[in-house]
């Protein structure tokens, strides 16, 4: 990489090479070929003229496209833009050469074009100004292999496209590569894992015709396959462990990530695998509910792939501002990880190098817009936000089933007791007890204040008279009520009951309150038990006025898991209204009833899906009029709190409201069948035992059911969720509803009508045409195998994109892997066993010089292990490697204090084996994460990333020699050596050699080797004690039986192969 | 190495750079400049020559409070109490921790105020020691930005982005600017530890989509100042100078083999990194520093990892040619409690803060050494929570707040920009962070519109496509 390199050229020696690509395009431009627009002119347009020239409108003040050939071929004022053919004739080329007046691109625009791109707009003029769709957006055909002069180097059809370029350049490819070399690559490259010398020597023994094939077959058979392959995964889908705003706190997606291992080991089909992870949801009725079972529960959790984008929790941030961020980050992954496209650009205005209208974004986004989310994540509770998706193990799905069954059980046999009683019924309304006979007046009131305000701040409590807990905090007022004195509030000032409404999602209960509201609450607080509102996922139970109307609410993370009921008129106001919620323990929004003075209130229901529990989150107990960052009942007046442990029927409540429905009903009992629902609820011994029952059994399947994993997915809401252009992206700033869309530069080779929900774009992905999914699918697989990708820029297609290489030969792969039915092992083999893979990486004189970087593939260009690689590979080649597929995240090394410093999180490294398991597996913290990765370009997950740099550090350097990880692996390698090799240096260095550079030393090699061991052997000798500290590094005991010295000197020569280009570079 | 000459900057040809090699801008800048870029003629070139060639940023992160520290409001302190004017609010968002308070009562400060210096600058009593440094100051009153949450604002603030991925400043300027010295990171990172409060996270000190190498190193209190720099128990200088013999040897041996230019500036990289395992000891150890220095900064920069101890270390570091030295302290998040929690975050910063300032200047670095002080955002003039007799706090505002500049080409002795009577809005000469950051990179010869990279086919930059050079702060 030109970047990379500079610096160690500079500061180093040999300073021309890094210049070597400044010329870029132009040097590939042969001297009197016909000029190509699409890889010789547009490069140029797009990138210093398209800015002001090119599709986005706003920016384009004259109106003027050179984008569009008619538009730069018309004239204005007499003279046009382009005349083909006439480049003295065209304004075009008058102003780019004109006086820094009139020139272009204007000196303010701080662009430049050279006397060379001058010329070659000229030339492109003169020969006819010929435009041509940009290559990437053109419709996908299957290019025929060219014809070659050499036919015996091809060994698949592929070869012959890069041959035929070799050719056209005067070259010959390099001298096929070792054996040993490529098997070193592919296993690399396939797997992520070196092989062992035992592998490399069986394998150069195989004498059979399908040798390499049944490597390839046997490299692709492993579950190490799919380890590595989803490393690369991770990336493009941002998956990290943590939500990656601010806090930073833990997520537990590796579900996910376990699915991803899985779906590519069991090779998966690719347009299977996108299909699932964009609308997995969508493929089956009832995906995504929280109890979908098998193969539906399968194609939800794939689609987690969405929600992996970074959340935040941070206190006062404003839910939808992040909402509308997320989706933009589901629409940008999308972009690139699918269309090889930039589409963040249109995001705030047209494209200024693509034809992506602004309006196109978000036609786009709609198809990610619509699921029950909220901006913020929960600060208090660890509740996983929705939609979320429930991942019981097989023992907590039979066990529910088990509950579930009881608690239908239970509800049967309440509704028998109500048939079976009949007679005893009758009994009771021929006769009933007067009123006043009745147990304790109302049964089953837990709490009654009547907010009297005579003991301020005390709030007494008629069921507890000495309880003192109750409490006005900060000044309230003490006003007539309803009864007696009443409280008014100032809306920032709270009335705490921490002992009162403690109830679970299985409790039936009822809270009654006399309200007076002075004025139409746009918002207000009426009550609540819970810790805090937007910025803390609300869980609890909550009374609001919204818009003057009245909810009633339990939730357990808004929106996606919650119940909430809404009367559809509004209160009244100035005056005392009686409001009385009912409900019923089953967690359905059914099950509560909401009452405004005695009467039931005409209600809609807002939320119907809480499967949770709403007590997380030190809730506290019962509060009026205020909360936590909450808009508060601010001049509102409360008289007469009651709380109730049961639900009450009809004519409780219109008692509660005039003090005499129920006793009306009882003195007068033939005509009243509501005073049946008052018996069963209040009386009858029967019934109540058989609710309590039922309320317990529920409680046990709450219980289970809260343990059971749950990971966030995406699940369509059942009405689409409108989206908005927005100006400048601003989340505030809504232009015009938009509906759904795709870009139609793209669909012009798609055709048809446009997908009308996520499932159908999912499927637009892959429909025949379709001239991004698989050019930008097959070249992300070119870019796992070789140094550079057929399209250098993976992550952008545009005409702003990298032109291919290999044009015809990345349109060939495309077609092929989709006429294979998407079979990406079989693609991969293919490439793996080809003559351009199996080329060596020495460059001939002549090819160095007229390949440089090797981007016309005269040679395997060389390329370093990526971080994953480097450590695993150590950890492997020492033995210590554990190797068990997926699971939760581990935490292996890492220097202390690095999560504590930036969030106050404490890393707990893990003991035993999460020390050494596969990279892929370390926990990924996003605002801290893993150093020693990150120092090899490890991608940093926190947004979508296709194309890896491959830097070199003195960092690096120090990582290899210092990290506790690699020392640990070089020690126990060297143990090994020590113990195996120890009469036989010359043995063991070889192994050691072949372990981790995959080819026997040279002899030079061998002696610089021996020299090393001998020196160390000798300085640790001379100090046996610092011998022993070096092999205490690590938690792996040193063995015991070795003597220090030796282990610690073979110690340090591993390190040195370690550290050696041979160990760390393909090649 | 000698230091690059910052003279020979921005060059008109390509020859130039090759004939060259050691001038200042990164080349990897100039690679990716000059085939969009090349200068016809000296068009390139700044206004005028660069004036700082280093720069300590002094990050205090949370958002310090500008009407309690440097912007004195007798008004609001009149008003005390009083609602927030809508028509001074004028319909700015609040966060969600006040914007659903009954009342917005304005707070006065409770600090007092003095004029200090031959400027005459107002400074509250919570700085003293800054007081007396003030005329070397260039304090801007005037600074305003986008966010009003802190990991927006602060990402905003160190790299010109609320949305995480893109690089932070230091990045920027190590893209640009070449290495100073061999030996040491050109982007150092220090912070305070044992500190609490916003969290703080390393894409502030990222590459984003610069490559690698350019992302800040942290330095560390402790035994391992940077990660992964100490030996491992057991091998000392002589060992692994022993195995850097062995791996000289291999390089030659594979170059000879492969006749690959990269294995041998992997060779370079082990061996600077081998220097840096003596140079970065070497600086980060207080020790040898003198009793009257340690006095200086005050009694906490002999305890390390303490903010005073990495201003002192930041003084090191620049004196060693460090290009870029970030501190970041947590803390000044002042909700509640403003009164006794803003007083200690003082005690812990203002003492160092002017103390970097006299130490540099007294060394002959101030001249060419930039110190920014200052937040992500300000706080607001009103009372987060009920604004009672034995406290109260304030939240976050983004409109307007203070930082102060000092060396490097700023106006020492300046108090630029104001606010209203109410301390709510600017009122005259409004300085946005992006013109903030275009200033900073001026000062250090950078024209912020030609510090690109191109990343998915757009040229990014610090400033993305705003920012203006504030020429009233320049000396």
């Amino acid at each position: 990489m030109r970047a990379a390199r500079s610096f160690a050229l500079l500061v180093g020696a040999g300073g021309a090479l890094g210049w070597s690509g400044l010329a870029g395009g132009q040097a590939a431009l042969a001297p009197r070929a016909r000029v190509d627009f699409g890889r010789d002119v547009l490069p140029v347009l797009a990138d210093r003229c398209f800015p002001c020239h090119g599709p986005d409108a706003n920016a384009n003040p004259s109106g003027l496209r050179l984008d569009e050939r008619a538009s730069a071929t018309t004239g204005r004022e007499g003279r046009a833009a382009i005349v083909p053919g006439d480049p003295a004739a065209s304004e075009l080329v008058r102003r780019v050469r004109a006086h820094p007046d009139e020139r272009m691109p204007p000196p303010e625009s701080k662009l430049v074009l050279d006397a060379g791109e001058i010329e070659l707009l000229e030339r492109w003029i003169a020969e006819g100004a010929e435009y041509a769709p940009h290559w990437a957006f053109r419709a996908l055909a299957r290019p025929e292999p060219p014809a070659v002069a050499d036919e015996a180097w091809p060994r698949d059809e592929l070869d012959r496209f890069v041959l035929a370029e070799l050719e056209r350049a005067g070259l010959a490819p390099a001298a096929e590569a070792t054996r040993a070399e490529w098997l070193r690559r592919a296993s690399f490259d396939l797997t992520g894992l070196p092989p062992t010398p035992g592998e490399v020597r069986a394998f150069e023994a195989q004498e059979t015709a399908d040798a390499y094939a049944r490597e390839v077959q046997r490299l692709l058979a492993s579950p190490r396959y799919g380890e590595h392959m989803a490393a690369g995964w991770l990336d493009l889908a941002r998956y990290a462990d943590t939500y990656g705003y601010q806090n930073d706190v833990y997520r537990e997606v590796w579900p996910w990530r376990d699915w991803v291992i899985e779906a590519f080991n069991r090779n998966m089909p690719y347009d299977e695998f996108v299909t699932w992870q964009l609308a997995g949801d969508l493929l089956a009725d009832g995906v995504g509910a929280p109890g979908a079972p098998g193969a539906a529960r399968e194609q939800g959790l794939a689609t987690a792939f969405n929600r992996l984008h970074r959340q935040t929790n941070e206190g006062g941030s404003v839910d939808e501002e992040f909402r509308v961020e997320y989706v933009s980050d589901r629409v940008h992954t999308f972009g690139m990880a699918f269309l090889g496209l930039t589409l963040e650009c249109a995001r705030c205005h047209d494209h200024k190098f693509d034809p992506i209208a602004q309006r196109e974004y978000y036609a786009l986004s709609g198809y990610f817009a619509s699921i029950d989310e909220s901006g913020l994540y929960s600060h208090f509770t660890s509740a996983t936000p929705t939609p979320a998706l429930d991942l019981p193990t097989p023992e907590q799905e039979a066990k529910l089933a088990r509950l579930d069954a009881r608690v239908r059980e239970l509800e049967a046999e309440i509704a028998g007791i109500e048939t079976s009683s009949a007679a005893f019924v009758e009994r009771f309304l021929e006769d009933p007890p007067p009123f006043d006979e009745m147990a304790d007046e109302m049964a089953d009131e837990q709490d009654r204040f009547p907010l009297d305000g005579d003991a301020l701040p005390r709030l007494a409590n008629l069921r507890a008279p000495g309880a003192v807990d109750a409490k006005a905090e900060g000044p309230v007022q003490r006003v007539p009520g309803r009864f007696g004195g009443a409280l008014e509030l100032t809306g920032d000032d709270p009335l705490l009951f921490p002992k009162t409404g403690h109830f679970a999602r299985s409790d039936p209960f009822t809270l009654s309150l006399w309200v007076w509201l002075p004025e139409r609450y746009e918002r207000a607080v009426i009550l609540h038990r819970s810790r805090a509102w937007t910025d803390a996922g609300s869980q609890g139970y909550q009374w609001l006025v919204e818009e003057g109307r009245w909810s009633a609410a339990l939730i357990h993370f808004w929106p996606g898991d919650a119940l909430c009921v809404q009367t559809t008129d509004e209160l009244p106001r100035e005056r005392w209204v009686h409001l009385c919620a009912t409900y019923d323990g089953s967690s359905r929004a059914a099950g509560l009833a909401l009452h405004v003075d005695g009467v039931r209130a005409r209600a809609e229901v807002v939320r119907d899906a809480l499967t949770r529990g709403i007590q997380g989150g030190d809730p506290g107990g019962l509060t009026l009029g205020e909360r936590f960052r909450d808009r508060g009942l601010r001049g509102g007046r409360v008289d007469e709190l009651r709380v109730f442990g049961r639900e009450l029927g009809s004519l409780e409540v219109a008692q509660l409201f005039d003090g005499r429905a129920l006793a009306d009903a009882l003195a007068r009992p033939a005509g009243e069948p509501a005073l049946r629902d008052y018996y069963f609820s209040a009386v009858d011994e029967a019934h109540r035992g058989a609710r309590r029952r039922l309320a317990k059994a529920r409680a046990e399947r709450d219980e289970l059911h809260d343990r059971v994993r749950q990971i966030m997915t995406m699940r369509e809401l059942p009405a689409p969720r409108p989206v908005h252009l927005l100006q400048r992206g601003r989340y505030d700033a809504r232009v015009e509803e938009v509906a759904r869309g795709v870009p139609a530069v793209v669909h012009a080779a798609v055709g048809g009508p446009a997908p009308r929900d996520r499932l159908e774009l999912a499927r637009w992905l892959f429909q025949p045409g379709q001239p991004l999914t698989a050019r930008v699918a097959v070249n992300r697989l070119w870019q796992q195998l070789f140094a550079r990708a057929l399209v250098e820029t993976s992550e952008n297609f545009g005409r702003q994109g990298t032109p291919p290489s290999h044009p015809a030969l990345l349109d060939h792969l495309a077609c092929e892997y989709a006429a294979s039915g998407w079979d990406t092992k079989a693609l991969l083999a293919r490439i793996v066993l080809s003559a351009t893979y199996r080329q060596g990486s020495r460059a001939s004189e002549r090819a160095r010089e007229a390949d440089p970087d090797g981007r016309r593939l005269s040679r395997y260009a060389p390329r370093r292990l990526s971080a994953e690689m480097l450590r695993d590979a150590a950890l492997f080649a020492s033995g210590l490697l554990v190797e068990r597929v997926g699971g939760p995240s581990v935490r292996p090394y890492q220097p202390p204090g690095l999560w504590e410093e930036k969030s106050g999180l404490a890393y707990v490294q893990d003991t035993g084996e999460g020390l050494w398991r596969r990279s892929l597996y370390t926990i990924w913290k996003r605002t801290s994460p893993p150093p020693a990765m990150m120092l090899f370009d490890a991608a940093k997950r926190d947004v979508c990333v296709a194309r890896r740099q491959a830097t070199s550090t003195p960092l690096q350097a120090l990582v290899i020699w210092n990290d506790p990880q690699l020392v640990e692996a070089a020690r126990v390698l060297g143990e090994r050596l020590a113990r195996e090799f120890g009469g036989s240096p010359r043995a063991g260095l070889e192994e050691a050699f072949r372990a981790l550079c995959t080819r026997a030393p040279a002899p030079e090699e061998l002696a610089v080797l021996e020299g090393l061991l001998d020196a160390e052997r000798a300085s640790f000798d001379a100090e046996p004690g610092a011998a022993r500290e070096l092999v205490e590094v690590g938690e792996r005991a040193p063995d015991a039986e070795l003597p220090p010295v030796e282990v610690a000197a073979w110690t340090v020569v591993v390190q040195g192969i370690l550290s050696h280009d041979a160990a760390l570079v393909r090649r | 190495m000698t230091p690059p000459s910052f003279d020979a900057r921005w060059l008109a040809t390509r020859r130039d750079v090759l004939a060259r090699a050691t001038l200042g801008l990164g080349a990897a800048a100039l690679a990716e400049l000059l085939p969009g870029a090349r200068a016809a003629g000296g068009d390139l070139r700044p206004q005028r020559p660069p004036r700082a060639k280093r720069i300590v940023f002094l990050f205090q992160s949370g958002g310090p409070s500008q009407v309690d520290l440097f912007d004195p409001k007798p008004e609001l302190n009149a008003r005390h109490g009083e609602e927030l004017p809508d028509s001074v609010r004028r319909g700015q968002r609040l966060t969600g921790m006040s914007g659903n308070q009954s009342s917005l009562p304005l707070a006065g400060s409770p600090f007092r105020f003095e004029r200090h210096g031959e400027c005459g600058a107002w400074m509250s009593e919570l700085v003293p020691h800054t007081a007396q440094v003030v005329d070397r100051l260039c304090f801007v009153r005037s600074v305003h930005t986008e966010a009003i949450n802190h990991d927006p604002a602060i990402t905003f603030f160190l790299t010109g982005s609320e949305i995480a991925g893109r690089p932070s400043m230091g990045a920027w300027l190590g893209y640009g600017l070449c290495s100073a010295n061999r030996d040491l990171p050109a982007f150092c990172v220090l912070i305070s530890q044992e500190k609490s409060g916003q969290p703080l996270y390393a894409r502030l000190w990222g590459a984003g989509f610069l490559p690698a190498e350019h992302q800040g190193v942290q330095l560390r209190a402790g035994s391992d100042p940077v990660l992964y720099l100490g030996d491992p128990p057991g091998i000392d200088r002589a060992r692994r100078g022993a195995m850097l013999d062995g791996l000289r040897a291999l390089a030659a041996i594979q170059h000879e083999r492969e006749g690959d230019g990269a294995i041998l500036s992997r060779l370079a990289q082990y061996e600077l990194a081998f220097r840096m395992q003596t140079s970065v000891p070497e600086v980060t150890d207080l020790s040898g520093e003198p009793g009257e220095v340690f006095e200086l900064y005050g009694p906490d920069s002999q305890r390390p990892g303490t903010y005073a101890a990495n201003c002192l270390l930041a003084r090191r570091l620049v004196e060693r040619d460090v290009r870029f030295v970030q501190l970041f302290h947590q803390g000044w998040d002042q909700h509640a409690a403003l009164r006794p929690d803003l007083a200690q975050q003082c005690r812990e910063t203002d003492q160092a803060s002017a103390a970097l300032v006299v130490d540099l200047e007294r060394r002959g670095l101030l001249d060419d050494t930039l110190v920014v002080w200052g937040g992500e955002f300000g706080r607001t003039n009103y009372s987060q929570g009920k604004l009672t007799p034995d406290g109260f706090g304030r939240d976050h505002h983004p409109r307007c707040f203070t930082m102060w500049m000092a060396g490097g080409g700023v106006r020492a002795g300046l108090t630029y920009g104001s606010t209203d009577e109410l301390g709510y809005n600017v009122a005259s000469d409004p300085v946005h962070v992006y013109d903030l950051q275009a200033t900073i990179l001026h000062l250090l010869g950078i024209d912020h519109e030609l510090l690109t990279y191109k990343y998915q086919g757009r040229r990014f930059r610090l400033t993305d496509v705003h920012g203006e050079v504030v020429p009233g702060l320049l000396a």
